[in-house]
This record gives C-alpha cells, structure tokens and sequence, in this order.
C-alpha cells in the first residue's frame, strides 16, 4: 500500500518531521479531521494572524517535540513552505531559532480554548 | 399486438438469447479456467508497480534479513505489541477484517543487511480481539508513556473504527542518516 511505499533517503528537516511529527499528521501533512488538524495552508494563514507565529510553536506537538531550537525552527519553515506555501504572506520572514526557543517556552495550557478564542475561523 | 406486448415478448426474447449464449459459455469455459483466469488479472495487478516505468521512478527498496515472524527482525527494533506477520497478515498488511490505523508513532531501526538507518511506522491494526500470538517488547528509541507520542506501549488506534487492537505492522517510510543528532 501507498503508505510504506518505497522508501527514499531523507535529509533533515524532513527526517524530523517524519520522525516526530507524521505519526499523526501523516507524511503528507494532510492530517485526520477532526482529531488530527491538516497542516495544508491553514498554518500559511495562521502565520499572518496576530498572535499567529507564536501559537503554531506553542502548540504541544511543535512545543514539545524532542529536538532543539534550531532543528525544530528548521522543521517549522519547512513544514510552512512544504505544506502552505499557497497561503504564505508575501512578506513572510522564516521564523528563528530565538523566535522559536522564546516561543515554546510559553506553556499553552488549554491550546483548543485558546484557538477557538483567538482564531475562530480556524 | 398491442405495445405491451411486444415489449413483453421482446423482453423473453432477449432472456431467452441471454440463457442461450451464458449455457454456451458454460460449455467452452470451464470453472477452473475461469479462475485461472481471474487469478492472473490479479496477479498482473500486482506485478504491474514493479514494472519498469514505476521502478525508474523510485530507489530499490532495502535487503532485508531475518524472520518477520519473530520479534528480534530488525524492523520490530521499537515494538510493542503482537506482529501482524504471525497473526494472519504480513509485515506491512493487517490480517483480513482488521483495519490499519493511520495515526501512529516512528521510530528508527537499524538494518543490518545494508548497515543503513530507517523511519519505521508501527501502525496498530485494530477492530479485531488482540492476536495471542508473538507478542514483543523492543524499546529502542521509544520513550516511557509519560511520552505518550513516542510509546510504543500505547495503542495506537486512532482513526479506525474500533479501538480494538489487534496485532503491528512496521513499514518503512524513508532511510535517514541523520540518527543520533
């Protein structure tokens, strides 16, 4: 079946995300509504939200994935320009490692409560 | 003879051609045959992504060695749970009447046949009591439940219709080099 297809040898960051992030959100991205959210262009639009950039690295599966600051920024630029590109602000600036390590650092206790309430058009 | 009649004895015509034609087909085709028949269609099904044009297209898959049935092959390195490849189904397939969980957890094992690195999918197969047989716990890499996204104790599944677990598979989704960073 399509899901063990071949396999190919990846680099990083796309290492990382199939390692830490795909079990749930599939290699492709497209996730499993409702339980799993698709990271195909809604976190392109996110992004451009006040409070956007911040609440994709504070999510727990960004936040706590098991990997250091400048890997998991890698991985957030990827995974925006892989999945998202189409929904990227023009003016978009990759996010950095300080950006990201003061980011997750803010625990996101209730992250459904907070996204209903900041975004709800997500 | 009114129109519907001609309808009805259009009608017992053309069952009657229909009668005709399948005991004919019966005569010159046996059963056997006709399943043989069948049996090749599927088989050429099979064969057909092995094809050269789809073969161009990506890399040979890895040498492999060891027995699926047992937990010490290589993929089972972060196996928690029953294989599927005892249970009924294969190494990568759920046994018929279970269903593959999508959602799941990776991790990496090592292939001694080519002394590379793999992303290993262990997808739970699930709607089905729990097979009895080859039961393994391999914790390479995997992380106690307080981890829950990198347990491989957890059943994973989700997504399926029944959370009833059955037995783990373990596909490979790429080769990495990158281990260990």
């Amino acid at each position: 079946m399509l899901l063990f297809a071949i396999p190919f040898a990846y680099a990083d960051p796309k290492v990382d995300y199939l390692l830490h992030c795909s079990g749930c959100h599939l290699p492709d991205g497209s996730g499993l509504a409702p339980v799993v959210p698709t990271l195909h262009d809604v976190i392109g639009r996110l992004v451009a939200e006040p409070g956007g950039r911040s609440y994709i690295v504070r999510v727990p599966g960004v936040s706590q994935a098991p990997i250091n600051d400048e890997k998991l920024t890698e991985v957030i630029n990827w995974m925006l320009t892989e999945f998202s590109s189409d929904t990227l602000p023009e003016n978009f600036k990759p996010f950095t490692a300080k950006e990201v390590s003061r980011a997750r650092s803010q625990l996101l206790a209730d992250p459904l409560k907070y996204r209903a309430e900041l975004f709800p058009d997500y | 003879m009114k129109p519907n009649d001609l309808i009805e004895h259009g009608f017992v015509w053309l069952d009657n051609q229909a009668g005709e034609s399948a005991r004919l087909l019966a005569r010159l085709i046996s059963r056997r045959s006709f399943l043989g028949r069948l049996g090749a269609m599927f088989v050429g099904a099979a064969v057909l992504p092995l094809l050269p044009v789809a073969r161009s297209l990506a890399q040979e898959p890895p040498q492999e060695v060891g027995d699926t049935q047992n937990c010490d092959y290589w993929r089972y390195c972060a196996l928690g749970g029953t294989l599927c490849a005892c249970c009924g189904g294969t190494l990568t397939s759920c046994p018929p009447g279970a269903e593959l969980s999508p959602i799941t957890w990776v991790g990496t094992c090592h292939n001694p046949a080519d002394d590379r690195n793999y992303l290993i999918s262990y997808n739970d197969c699930c709607g089905k009591t729990t097979c009895n047989r080859c039961g393994c716990h391999s914790t390479e890499r995997e992380k106690p439940v307080y981890f829950p996204s990198k347990a491989s104790n957890v059943l994973w599944c989700f997504g399926t219709e029944s959370r009833t677990y059955h037995c783990t598979v373990a596909g490979i989704l790429g080769e990495t080099a990158d281990l260990g960073k």
